[in-house]
């Protein structure tokens, strides 16, 4: 078995997937960095006020004066022309939004008493919806809230502010039948880094794991070096099981790479966003969320880590036999290009469903039919697990576990059968 | 004495089609037996059922008293096989590569030491062993799994179409080799080729197959005079045409 299983190591961990390895954590790292300084940039133009001032009274300066005190950057351009060019303004201060304060507004809203109009100005270079959602025109709602405040108090007087802010919100969250005063999207954000971050994990590995052992066996027919392994005195539960067992290192290996390049970007990503912010506020604000997830039993516990951790490697294992299998039934290298296609798409449904909805909550017959792909259970195991649905979780596991123990079977069965040589996807067998 | 191989009615289709019908005849002990015959004759197929790939629909064959239907496992301790355009993994040195194949058939250390040692000697590669296979040329991948096959000095060496694609030097390499390995260890060699030059100066029997059966069995020298013919192929031909 050491043999053997040194041998695929050693077809496996070669230098190009090593190289490999290499490109990707560094990428994966890159992104970090790349998603750090886009959401630095982001927060430090978010505290920003882009003013053109057609009005110049002292109403307008007032609207300045009052951001100013609540910690905006207010950058004003002062204008005289009736319909200025604002593609022109917008250029020279290089912004990306603006409002406009138009002439007449203060004699309008105090002395005529009526509403009047602001223009917002964004400019458009791009179709991405992430850099548009950033470049937002902020700064009109700003000055909108800044005019009604300053309104309220300039003909109520001071006696009256409350008005500034007559209803204040507090979220309540109800979770495993507990009502917590927390936000639910925060708590939310709080557990989606792991939430999110293992199933990506995990169906690259699938991904990336059925490729790697199906071009492997596929290689070995094209070489007949497989015929010769077979052939030999060796057991051929243990060829198909060092064959397996090293692809599950080179899976772990990737896992463990994966796994630290994601944290570290995430780490790097979060302690950038925290410098930005007041540390202070920030760690009560992460210290709250915590103690509301605990309160309302949606933390992960010790066992159901490890929990989590089984159905990972039974989702692996059937990955890896599964892959055995078609790979046992490929007629060369060539035609294991297309056959981890039933994989792929047995993982990517569930993957990208448990991203866009709640499987554990749709109807009966579709969840049921999700529940017969093994993978699903990986996918949804934390979410079960968060919110009481223990004995879903665990009848996964024990699905897992009796897909797992067929397909160990059925590639037993087919490396024991003539059906290796003498059929293949697509074709017979033509050697006679 | 006991055959290194008993054949006893070998029979193997492949859907309607019978790829090998009641197929029977023996090799002793150090002999060599040449199987001839066009594409689709049947050749690889009993090759296969020998080496334990394919199992026979019926009859059956003993290697070194072993049964191919009821011991397979026993069977592959006794046997090697060479399939038709084999490679190595590309990715290990030739001696890594003797050592590997060296330790799926023994445990101890010392017999896996003699064994590659043996290899080595029989393939003849010297330094070059210590150059990973992928820089090799066809003729040397050759010479080396024809030496895994034979330093294990199994009791039945199965060799496909051993010098298909080879240049005249290197098949008459690969010719003395199986002659030396035969004389020396023992070894019984089955070999299957299109070519009837390399069996009549290689085999000391072999028979000429069409459509899965044995069309006449015997000495190279018994082949000629059954068909009045003065080579193999002429033989071959006269066999062929007469069936």
């Amino acid at each position: 078995m050491k043999n053997l299983l040194k041998k695929e190591l050693s077809e496996l961990l070669n230098q190009q997937m090593l190289l490999g390895l290499l490109v990707s954590f560094i990428l994966i790292v890159l992104l970090g960095f790349v998603m750090t300084s886009t959401v630095s940039e982001s927060m430090e133009t978010s505290g920003e006020v882009h003013i053109i001032d057609l009005d110049q009274t002292a109403f307008t300066e007032q609207i300045t004066e009052h951001l100013e005190k609540q910690g905006y950057i207010v950058e004003t351009v002062s204008e005289n022309a009736e319909n200025p060019a604002y593609e022109k303004i917008l250029a020279e201060q290089n912004w990306k939004e603006a409002v406009v304060l138009p002439a007449g507004l203060m004699d309008q809203l105090f002395f005529q008493h009526e509403s009047c109009e602001l223009d917002t100005i964004t400019v458009l270079e791009t179709t991405s919806t992430m850099v548009m959602m950033q470049a937002d025109n902020s700064s009109a709602e700003l000055v909108r809230d800044a005019i009604a405040v300053l309104l309220s108090r300039n003909l109520l007087g001071e006696s009256m502010t409350f008005l500034e802010n007559p209803v204040t919100l507090t979220s309540y969250t109800v979770a495993n039948g507990k009502t917590v005063q927390a936000n639910a999207f925060s708590l939310v954000s709080s557990m989606a880094m792991f939430d999110q971050l293992m199933p990506l994990i995990l169906f690259m590995l699938i991904i990336l794991t059925s490729q790697t052992i199906i071009t492997a066996i596929g290689s070995e027919k094209t070489d007949k070096t497989l015929e010769t392994l077979l052939s030999s005195p060796v057991p051929r539960s243990m060829i198909i099981g060092a064959k397996m067992l090293s692809a599950l290192i080179v899976a772990l290996i990737y896992a463990a790479v994966y796994g630290i390049g994601f944290a570290t970007s995430l780490l790097f990503t979060v302690d950038r966003t925290a410098e930005n912010m007041n540390i202070g506020s920030a760690f009560s604000e992460i210290l709250a969320t915590q103690q509301a997830t605990e309160a309302l039993g949606l933390q992960m516990t010790p066992i159901g880590w490890i929990g989590v951790i089984v159905q990972l490697l039974l989702t692996l294992g059937i990955a890896l036999t599964a892959s055995t299998i078609l790979g046992g039934l490929v007629e060369d290298v060539k035609g294991s290009q297309t056959a981890s296609l039933p994989i792929v798409i047995l993982t990517m449904f569930p993957y990208i469903l448990s991203m866009m909805t709640d499987i554990r909550n749709m109807e009966l017959p579709v969840r049921m039919l999700l529940y017969c792909i093994p993978f699903t259970h990986t996918f949804i195991a934390t979410g079960c697990l968060r919110f009481g649905q223990t004995s879903v979780f665990l009848a996964g596991m024990v699905y897992q576990a009796i897909f797992l123990a067929g397909v160990i079977f059925c590639a037993l069965k087919l490396y024991q059968s003539d059906l290796l040589f003498v059929h293949s996807l697509g074709r017979k067998n033509k050697n006679t | 004495m006991t055959a290194a191989l008993d054949v006893q009615h070998l029979s193997k289709s492949y859907g309607r089609k019978n790829a090998v019908k009641d197929v029977s005849f023996q090799i002793q002990e150090g002999e060599i037996f040449g199987l001839m015959g066009m594409n689709g004759a049947g050749k690889t197929t009993i090759l296969r059922m020998l080496a334990t790939l394919l199992r026979p629909d019926s009859g059956d064959a003993l290697i070194a008293g072993h049964s191919i239907a009821k011991h397979p496992e026993e069977v592959r301790a006794c046997i090697s096989y060479l399939p038709d355009e084999a490679g190595a993994y590309k990715t290990m040195t030739g001696r890594n590569y003797l050592a590997f194949i060296a330790g799926l058939y023994f445990r101890s250390e010392q017999e896996q030491k003699e064994c590659v040692a043996l290899g080595e000697e029989i393939c003849g590669l010297g330094e070059a062993l210590s150059q990973k296979i992928n820089t090799y040329s066809r003729g040397m991948t050759r010479k080396l799994v024809l030496a895994r096959t034979v330093m294990t000095k199994p009791k039945l060496a199965i060799l496909d179409e051993p010098t298909s694609g080879l240049d005249v030097l290197n098949s008459l390499d690969i010719r003395r080799t199986i002659r030396k390995c035969a004389e020396e260890y023992g070894t019984a060699f089955l070999l299957s080729s299109h070519h009837m030059q390399e069996v009549f100066t290689t085999a000391d029997r072999g028979a000429i197959m069409k459509d899965g059966e044995f069309l006449a069995e015997g000495t190279p020298q018994e082949l000629l005079e059954k068909y009045g013919a003065e080579t193999l192929e002429e033989a071959f031909e006269k066999a062929v045409k007469a069936s």
